[in-house]
């Protein structure tokens, strides 16, 4: 069918282009027909024109010749009358036209010249009988001024007798004088006057190139322009001897011409010479020119339209194509869309049936527990057992609900980062707080190092960092076997900008590892690896399609390499603004340090301790040992405070350097942990740990609490007893209000429940201040929430309203819920369900602070 | 490159709109006035007076070439036209150009004439011819055109080449009879006698132009070339020395020529420079013919022989001898277009003018300033006048005119007289010259 088209169509252009052949055809051929008959028409009317012009130039010249018979007639007659004749021609003035008047009287063969000579006819040859006005005219001869010319002769007569005869010698150069100066046709004429009995050319064209052969004679013109045809010169030849007009073609130097013989003065003289018959045609020529021009122009335009045509019509089947191309793209990508509907309602559907296994397993042991617990609520010990694991299931399940919802906003666009100044040692810190535990509990063995950072304050969202490494340090704890070590490393990179520092995060482990095909679709949600031994973890599947948001939400990459039984490698890399004047010079002024030294570790970590302390105006020189350590003390280097590498140092380099340094000098000595001989160490003389790894805020942080206690005395933790205390708890839903309740009694604390927000504003208005030590508000709630109840209450005038500790509680634990509660003036955050401890601890800070206000 | 194909496409087209476009405006568009005034130009004009070639009009003629080159060089730079006129005899019988031009310029006919040395003297002893001595380009030439065109004080004529005559041999006929080239009238002689005993009735080509350059080498050999041409000149002038000793050794080789039938005089007698001799001498007929250096450049001439030509000096007792003479352009005194003629003559002879004339030629540049390589049939004569060996055809010095003088008196030896009467006229003319 397809073929079928394309031959129609192939037949339908063979068709159009065969029609605009016949086309150009016909009008090519009108054209040439035109423009023939134009040619000929011009070149008839160019002859004519030729022969108009040469006539004028023959009637012009003998009406030269006329009147220079009647001048000479008229002399005649003058001289009849003078009473000497011949002193009357000497006293003749020459003149342009006329070179020589002679008289030579009636009996005498010679007579006198006006230019003093003696004149005999002799040389003068009068043979040819041609006469102007009756006067005989000579043939044409060199004169005495080498210049051709000719003679007429008029009789003298006075009283009817003839007294004698006067000769008067003319120069062609006069008819020259009257002869068209630029020539005609343009300059592109020959023209000659040519004696007719001699057969010399007496005047000749005098322009460039002009002295080259041809201009001699008519055997000289002949030759000179290869007119050599016998027939033509025999008929040439006939019209010179007849006084005919001759004009024949002929090509003269190669250039085709109309050559011309016009007789003058009935054949006395001829005019000769030739036109080029591209100056004949020259109208002619201008016309077909132009008409070809025309033609040209229209053919173009022709040509330009079946161009455009063709092309318009290429466009059209491109842009069909194109069209179709896009149709079937089109399809092809809503098939696939289709496909990954599918796959994605599957892999939904599979998520769910996971989330409802998932959910209901935890929801399942809260239930069995519950029931259990039931049944045994006299057995202490089995309630224990009982709660621990309902607290357990249920912190499983709320870990669940969390990832879900965050995927849920993730997905729909709604996370913002809050981008504060955060310290990264607070970061590492907290994240080794609960990893290094979760490890040591699996027998792993966890590895941190901080190389190469620079900046150790940065701008960033702390919180969402801290759950990109929770989760792919969790995810390393989880999937490495019992034994196994995790590699948790922070490394600085080059930095990109001078605003920016780049730091790549790695975490490596030496666990199970995963397939390649399931590398592919690690960050997609809804994954998650099955196999016999990972289903023995927990976990939503969601995490690191969490983690890839948010690091590519900070605008920088992860990824992963993972080899099955050898273990995972994460890395991500991201690039954190530098805070403004983040340098604390002031604190190493206040604190009275200038110089540091620093003994022991590897080289990498040394120069990592410099980088860190660059900008802070303290002096540090790193030493690898003891030894060298002791050659620069000795040499009189003096230092504030020294720090030691334990792992590579160890206790006797302690004891070394402790008696190297001034007593008064801190040692701290840099260790990842607790380890053998620490303890003593820490017992001599001004002596103190400092976890690893080295971060100047964690460094500032001991110095300051040596300068408050120098002795190092342990200062007694805060309490958080909550006895006695007594709360107003804002909280619409009864069961919760019921949990709270009890927690606090459990605490011997006591509440008094709101069930809204305007109830618990209404309600601190009525009681007497001090009635309450807190109020704890629930945010979501029904006629007023928790942020207007909190606003309300900070707006009240009371004096109490102001600084009374308001602590939200919400199932919302996202950062910006925790921001919305602080804005709408409440103290304090916490996430539901509670946690006691949290609560506690939360209770205590804020209600603390009041006392110290 | 398909998105650059179709971007020049794009851009043809509009092209091609635009100039449709253009021309259909321009032809619609303009108003023209109903009055059309044609300004008349002033056009200042100089005839120039000069021969005409009677030669193949299709061959280069490099000398005319050359000269053109000039003229229209003068014609851009003075904004005037040039005219030819121009003058060749038909025959023998005719007037010469000579005669034409003395009559020409004794009439004040034309403005700028060329002029044959003789004539140039005989003119400018008229006082028929201007001064040129005040043109800028003098001060560039030669000494010896200087002295060749200098009459009683006044520089009459400059020419645009030095013209020197020598012999023009066809050496692959000396190597075939196993000839050197002649060194001296006797050498010559033995050659032609070789020639002739091998069936070469005529071994030497003439007309009745040329043949005093056999006479002028004879004679003045010694006088140029010994070292005392002031004084023997001075001795001419004063009637010291007579012209007919000089010349009487020059005449007895060409009656010796004659006699022996070496030179057809009858022929020679009628015969016009080249029209005659050339056809035998181009033919391999005749080996011995005389020019002037340009007939070796010009294909008009001799500058394209079958065989090896070589081109020598004269015969003489100082060996091959080149005559120099001068063809140099002159303005008539009281031309109607004197003053243009004058700063015409004076572009046409200025360096840059003679540096392309000697280029396109390859003469020998009157100018001091300009050197030009010749063609290697020329080496020979070329070596003898760089070596300063030469004689002058004419000389303004000398108060008896050499050049057109001794050609005549060689015509009446052509046409029968004895040695004696041709030297009884240079005694004549001598003894005219001592009265005046």
């Amino acid at each position: 069918m397809k073929q079928t088209s394309i031959t129609q169509e192939k037949q339908k252009g063979l068709s159009l282009l065969l029609s605009i052949v016949l086309v150009f055809c016909v009008f090519g051929t009108v054209v040439y027909m035109i423009a023939r008959r134009t040619s000929q028409e011009m070149s008839e009317s160019a002859v004519q024109n030729l022969s108009e012009s040469l006539d004028l130039l023959e009637c012009t010249i003998e009406a030269i010749l006329r009147s220079e018979a009647e001048f000479q007639m008229m002399i005649a007659r003058e001289i009849a009358r003078a009473a000497d004749p011949e002193a009357y021609i000497r006293t003749y003035d020459k003149n342009r036209a006329m070179a020589k008047l002679s008289l030579i009287l009636t009996g005498k063969t010679e007579g006198v010249s006006n230019t003093g000579e003696p004149f005999t006819e002799e040389g003068l040859d009068f043979s040819s009988g041609n006469t102007v006005y009756g006067l005989p005219i000579s043939c044409s001869y060199l004169n005495y001024m080498g210049t051709w010319s000719y003679t007429m002769k008029c009789p003298v007569e006075r009283d009817g007798q003839r007294i004698g005869t006067l000769y008067a010698e003319y120069v062609y150069d006069a008819i020259d004088d009257s002869l068209p100066q630029e020539g005609f046709y343009n300059k592109q004429a020959t023209l000659y006057i040519m004696d007719a009995q001699s057969q010399r050319f007496v005047l000749k064209p005098k322009g460039m190139g002009m002295r080259s052969a041809g201009h001699l004679d008519l055997d000289d013109f002949y030759r000179a322009n290869n007119i050599q045809e016998p027939a033509l010169r025999a008929e040439v030849a006939s019209c010179l001897a007849n006084g005919k007009r001759g004009l024949f073609y002929h090509d003269i130097r190669d250039v085709q011409a109309l050559n011309y013989m016009w007789p003058v003065n009935d054949g006395s003289i001829f005019l000769v010479g030739y036109v080029p018959i591209s100056a004949i045609q020259q109208e002619g020529q201008a016309v077909n020119q132009n008409i070809f021009l025309v033609v040209v122009s229209m053919l173009a335009a022709f040509a330009l339209c079946i161009a455009l045509y063709y092309r318009n019509r290429r466009q059209e089947e491109k842009l069909r194509q194109e069209q179709e191309e896009e149709r079937r793209l089109h399809n092809q990508q809503l098939s696939e869309a289709l496909q990954a509907a599918r796959i994605a309602s599957e892999s939904k559907t599979m998520f769910l049936s996971n989330m409802s296994h998932d959910i209901r397993t935890p929801m399942n042991a809260v239930l069995g527990f519950t029931a259990l617990l039931a049944r045994d609520a006299e057995n202490p010990a089995k309630v224990r057992e009982y709660t621990r694991k309902i607290t357990s299931s249920g912190q499983h399940l709320l870990s669940l609900i969390n990832d879900i919802l965050d995927v849920s906003k993730i997905e729909s666009g709604k996370v913002e980062l809050n981008l504060e100044p955060f310290a990264l040692n607070d970061v590492i810190s907290s994240v080794d707080a609960i990893i290094q535990p979760m490890a040591r509990a699996k027998g792993q063995t966890f590895h941190l190092k901080v190389t190469g950072i620079r900046h150790e304050y940065l701008m960033g969202d702390e919180t969402r960092i801290n759950q990109i490494l929770l989760n792919l340090l969790s995810n390393a704890v989880k999937y490495t076997q019992e034994k196994g070590e995790i590699w948790f490393r922070i490394i600085g990179l080059k930095q990109r900008s001078a605003q920016y520092e780049h730091i790549r995060i790695e975490v490596e482990d030496n666990g199970y590892g995963m397939t390649q095909e399931y590398l592919k679709t690690i960050f997609d949600a809804f994954t998650r690896a099955e196999n016999s031994t990972t289903n023995k973890v927990q976990g939503t599947g969601l995490g690191m399609a969490i983690t890839k948001s948010i690091v590519e939400l900070m605008g920088g990459t992860i990824e992963v390499s993972s080899e099955v039984n050898k273990g995972t490698l994460f890395r991500v890399e991201l690039e954190l603004r530098i805070p403004e004047g983040q340098e604390d010079c002031a604190f190493w002024e206040s604190q009275g340090i200038s110089g540091i030294l620093v003994v022991g570790g590897e080289e990498e970590a040394r120069g990592s301790i410099l980088a860190l302390m660059e900008n802070t105006g303290v002096r540090l020189d790193a030493v690898p040992g003891p030894e060298e350590a002791a050659g620069l003390l000795n040499s009189g280097g003096i230092y504030q405070a020294a720090l030691l590498d334990w792992e590579t140092g160890g206790l006797q380099a302690a004891k070394t350097l402790r008696r190297l340094l001034p007593s008064a000098v801190p040692l701290l000595l840099l260790t990842e942990g607790e380890s053998d001989g620490m303890e003593e160490a820490l017992r001599l003389p001004c002596t103190y740990s400092l976890t690893k790894p080295f971060f100047v805020s964690a460094f500032q942080e001991k110095l300051r609490e040596l300068g408050a206690n120098p002795c190092g005395e342990c200062v007694p933790e805060t309490g958080e007893e909550l006895s006695g205390l007594h709360f107003l708890a804002a909280e619409d839903n009864e069961i919760n209000a019921e949990i709270l309740t009890e927690l606090l009694s459990l605490e011997g604390a006591s509440c008094e429940i709101a069930e809204n927000g305007q109830q618990a504003v209404e309600r601190f208005c009525q009681a007497a201040a001090g009635t309450f030590d807190g109020i704890l508000m629930d945010v979501q709630m029904p006629v007023m929430n928790g942020h207007e109840a909190a606003r309300a209450i900070r707006a009240l005038e009371r004096e109490d309203a102001a600084r009374i500790p308001i602590i939200a509680m919400t199932a919302n634990a996202f950062a910006e819920d925790e921001k919305a509660a602080l804005d709408a003036g409440m103290n304090a955050h916490i996430a539901k369900p509670l946690d006691v401890e949290q609560l506690k601890k939360v209770l205590s800070q804020c209600i603390g602070r009041r006392e110290e206000q | 490159m398909k998105e650059y194909l179709s971007g020049l496409a794009k851009a043809c087209t509009a092209f091609c709109l635009a100039v449709l476009t253009g021309l259909t405006l321009s032809s619609c568009g303009g108003q023209q006035s109903n009055l059309v005034i044609r300004e008349e130009n002033e056009k200042r004009v100089v005839n120039l007076f000069s021969p005409m070639e009677k030669t193949d009009p299709d061959a280069e003629n490099v000398a005319r070439s050359a000269s053109d080159l000039t003229v229209r060089m003068a014609e851009k730079k003075l904004n005037v036209t040039m005219f030819y006129r121009t003058y060749t005899a038909e025959s023998y019988q005719e007037k010469t150009y000579d005669e034409v031009v003395l009559d020409r310029v004794r009439s004040n006919m034309d403005d700028l004439y060329l002029l044959n040395p003789d004539t140039a003297l005989i003119l400018g002893a008229e006082g028929k011819l201007a001064d040129l001595s005040g043109l800028s380009c003098v001060k560039n030439l030669r000494e010896i055109v200087l002295t060749a065109n200098t009459v009683e004080g006044k520089l009459v004529a400059i020419p645009q080449e030095v013209v020197a005559y020598g012999l023009f041999v066809n050496a692959d006929m000396f190597r075939q009879y196993d000839l050197e080239l002649p060194e001296t009238p006797e050498e010559f002689l033995e050659c032609c006698r070789v020639f002739q005993e091998n069936g070469i009735e005529t071994p030497v080509g003439a007309n009745r132009w040329w043949l005093e350059t056999f006479v002028f080498a004879q004679a003045y050999a010694d006088l140029y070339n010994g070292g005392n041409a002031e004084g023997e000149i001075a001795a001419l002038n004063s009637g010291a020395a007579r012209y007919s000793d000089y010349m009487r050794p020059g005449f007895e080789f060409l009656q010796t020529l004659i006699e022996e039938g070496y030179i057809d005089a009858e022929k020679t007698l009628v015969s016009e420079a080249i029209e005659a001799e050339g056809p035998d001498f181009l033919a391999g007929k005749t080996p011995i013919v005389m020019a002037y250096w340009g007939a070796a450049n010009t294909e008009t001439s001799y500058g394209k022989t079958d065989f090896e030509m070589q081109v020598i000096g004269f015969p003489s007792s100082r060996g091959q001898m080149p005559v120099v003479s001068m063809t140099g352009f002159g303005v008539g005194a009281e031309a109607e277009h004197a003053e243009d003629a004058l700063r015409v003559l004076d572009i046409m002879t200025s360096d840059e003018a003679l540096q392309g004339y000697s280029q396109v030629n390859q003469v020998i540049s009157p100018s001091k300033n300009i050197r030009v390589d010749c063609v290697p049939a020329l080496r020979p004569l070329n070596a003898r006048i760089e070596e300063g060996v030469y004689v002058l055809g004419s000389n303004a010095g000398m108060k008896v005119e050499q050049w057109g003088n001794t050609c005549l008196i060689v015509r009446e030896l052509l046409g029968g007289a004895t040695v004696d009467e041709c030297m009884a006229s240079f005694d004549a003319l001598q003894d005219a010259s001592l009265q005046n």
